[in-house]
């Protein structure tokens, strides 16, 4: 069975490799990543946010929907183990 | 007022989030207000959903950008046909759910409605997240607190529940971080993270190995989720073990949900050429759902129990959505959004029905279920409604979406894609018939061993608060045959016409 | 051919890390192995989405300098690296975490009632207890 595994594992391994093959060079500054949509926060970010971090500017701004998302996860994560793991208080309303 | 319109679809995502936070609260104060808490909030947002709905079809797709950013920049909803359909099936469906799950969860969850009801308000809310945006990355965002939710409330299910609930733990969570990886081969080679920016951006690169292998990770991974054959293997265990409210949400919006995600990534983010001319997986994913459809109703037919024979028939409805899409073609296109309104109709009244049955009998064996038609009459009238629909008998929907799927294989000109559907069907009308022979027509005891005359059967009906979400799922489930036309000419037609 | 291994080599460990991963999450019978590995697989992906927002040469980290107190001040989007991948991986790392503890909340549950973490033993206590009830 891990034999079949490890065949599966390289396997999926070798497709993201071949994946890789047409990547923009590593740190290369004028991949699309870094010349598409991402400039624009650079040079905007201060005078439409007022945030020198541009990470913070773009987390709590441009995409605040996402960090709302974020912080949900870990609102359900708490219900969940407050679900599971609570004992049971059947007495508790008042 | 009008104003108020044009703020319904962010409106609709943060109402019941925030009625989620707010949950807890109420519950620590009276745990009695939970449920009609729950109803009212997911009633909004199924309101608010029929508005989006109304306003696409008059004056056609809204764009809302999330704070005001323009896109790419920030997160944009462009809501189409397509996408204000399924927000209308989520928020109905959850609104069943939320009817139900009063007595449903004082039964099963007893002294843990309060968190159970967040969770189950989060769970609605998220699955209304995924297919209202526009964002790859908002969608993974959404896509992880809709699993989590179900993680959780699968967990606390009986029975091993939890060991099932682990292995879709892990299985989610590889489906999920493949989808996440696309994404970012997407972004590494376009720099955008936007839908519709991405579809325009795309066509340049087709011949790329990094789109290739950004197609392949998405549809792999939202295979997963869906529970596509042969990545079917975590659902049967996770959903059988669930509560019932619980599996009547879960079981019919996650698979159809990934599903709608599929259509997009097939025929929104690609093109359909993409498919046709460079990279066939849609070959691929159209035998692997013929093998579905086919092993699914084989493992059903299998089950001693109903419920799990419900799950296997999930994996074979995955098929029928997975078919349509792969088939690439226009009736297989309509065939593929018609079986997704119908399962979800099909689906939450099969799975509510059994969580009745569960309610009175304890269980679900089919032994068990012997003249369950006289003791249950309302409940088993809506189950074999379901089960026509799963059958495909008209005027239920499952008729038109079988019918539309059979002439997309015919338009493809794939003889085996056709027996395989046929077969399936007959398979179809094996499994659910035995369960229908045994409510209906089987005596508890066979009248040689009986002694003495029957007792008079009683009458043992769910509450109301559980009976009325069934009997309008099944009426659902007629509306939407009987409306089958409409939703073609107002949903599915404007949708072609931009696709194909 | 090294200028290509050069370009590469960020992606291909981090598809090395990947593959741990999913080994460990695949093959590993006892399950708080498998969280791990399911740990190591996100990490993976949290590190290849970083190394996309790198640049090299001579940039900042994306917080603006010399930002307060200039009234108009030009930056230019050359000199600091990509802030987005960095934004997208603070909310993927939060999902891991959160993913993590729910898994580690099920695994109690699941220790209560099999008291063992192997897969194995787990499935066979499972087959025992269906037998009982036929």
């Amino acid at each position: 069975m891990k034999v079949i595994i490890l065949i599966f594992v390289i396997l999926s391994g070798g497709l993201l490799i071949y994946g890789t093959m047409d990547m923009p060079a590593w740190g290369d500054p004028n991949s699309p990543a870094n010349t598409y949509v991402s400039p624009l926060y650079i040079e905007e970010a201060y005078s439409k946010t007022e945030t020198p971090n541009i990470v913070s500017a773009v987390l709590a701004d441009y995409r605040g929907y996402d960090t709302m998302g974020e912080t949900t996860v870990i609102f359900t994560a708490a219900l969940i183990c407050a679900l599971l793991l609570r004992k049971n208080s059947d007495d508790d309303e008042a | 007022m009008n104003g108020m319109t044009q703020q319904f679809p962010a409106l609709i995502i943060v109402i019941p989030l925030l009625a989620a936070l707010l949950t807890p609260l109420l519950g620590t104060l009276t745990r009695r207000l939970c449920h009609p808490w729950l109803v009212l909030i997911i009633g909004c947002a199924f309101c608010m959903s029929l508005g989006i709905a109304a306003q696409v079809i008059t004056s056609g797709p809204i764009s809302y950008n999330m704070g005001g950013w323009e896109p790419p920049w920030g997160i944009a909803y462009r809501i189409d046909h397509l996408n204000a359909l399924m927000l209308v099936l989520i928020s109905g469906t959850g609104l069943l759910g939320a009817l139900y799950s009063g007595p449903s969860f004082a039964k099963e969850l007893p002294g843990r409605q309060t968190y159970a009801s967040a969770l189950y308000l989060l769970m609605i809310t998220s699955l209304m997240g995924i297919v209202i945006t526009g964002d790859l990355f908002n969608v993974f965002v959404f896509l992880e607190i809709s699993s989590l939710s179900a993680y959780g409330l699968i967990a606390c299910g009986s029975g091993d529940a939890p060991f099932a609930t682990f292995r879709y733990i892990i299985m989610g969570t590889i489906g999920a971080s493949c989808y996440l990886l696309g994404v970012g081969y997407l972004y590494i080679s376009t720099g955008s993270l936007n839908l519709a920016d991405l579809s325009r951006l795309l066509p340049q690169l087709y011949h790329s190995h990094v789109v290739l292998t950004a197609g392949a990770l998405m549809l792999v991974g939202l295979s997963l989720k869906m529970a596509l054959f042969p990545l079917h293997a975590w659902l049967p265990d996770a959903y059988y073990s669930a509560p019932s409210t619980v599996s009547a949400t879960v079981a019919p919006l996650y698979t159809k949900v990934a599903g709608y995600l599929m259509i997009r990534i097939i025929y929104y983010l690609f093109e359909r050429r993409f498919f046709v001319e460079v990279f066939p997986i849609t070959t691929i994913l159209s035998w692997a759902a013929v093998v579905a459809l086919l092993i699914g109703s084989i493992y059903a037919i299998a089950q001693k129990d109903l419920k799990k024979m419900l799950c296997y028939s999930v994996i074979a409805q995955v098929g029928y959505i997975v078919l349509g899409i792969a088939l690439v073609n226009k009736a297989g296109f309509s065939s593929a959004i018609l079986t997704i309104v119908s399962e979800v109709c099909t689906k939450s009244c099969i799975f509510l029905a059994t969580g009745a049955i569960i309610y009175r009998l304890g269980n679900s064996r089919i032994d068990n279920l012997r003249h369950l038609f006289r003791r249950m009459p309302y409940t088993m009238l809506a189950f074999t409604i379901g089960a026509f629909s799963m059958v495909g008998i008209p005027p239920t929907s499952g008729f038109f979406s079988k019918l539309y799927l059979l002439f997309g294989c015919l338009e493809a000109g794939n003889w085996v894609f056709i027996a395989a559907l046929l077969c399936s069907t007959i398979l179809n009308v094996i499994y659910f018939f035995r369960v229908i022979k045994v409510a209906c027509f089987e005596d508890p005891q066979p009248e040689y061993q009986r002694q003495e005359a029957y007792p008079a059967i009683e009458v043992e009906e769910v509450p109301a608060a559980m009976l009325i979400p069934i009997l309008l799922a099944a009426t659902s489930i007629i509306a939407t045959g009987l409306g089958s036309f409409w939703i073609v000419d107002n949903f599915v037609k404007p949708l072609l016409k931009v696709v194909f | 051919m090294l200028d290509f291994i050069i370009a590469k080599y960020n992606f291909w460990i981090y598809v090395v890390l990947m593959m741990i991963g999913l080994f460990a999450m695949l093959a590993k019978r006892n399950l708080v192995k498998k969280l791990i590995g399911m740990n190591i697989f996100q990490t993976a992906i949290i590190l290849y989405y970083v190394s996309i927002g790198v640049k090299k040469g001579k940039v900042h980290v994306p917080i603006l300098v010399g930002a307060h107190g200039h009234g108009e001040h030009l930056f230019k989007a050359a000199d600091y690296l990509n802030p987005l991948p960095h934004v997208l991986m603070l909310t993927a790392i939060v999902v891991s975490i959160a993913t993590t503890g729910v898994a580690l909340a099920v695994l109690i549950l699941i220790y209560r009632r099999y008291n063992t973490l192997n897969e194995d033993e787990i499935i066979e206590l499972r087959q025992a207890e269906q037998e009982a009830e036929v």
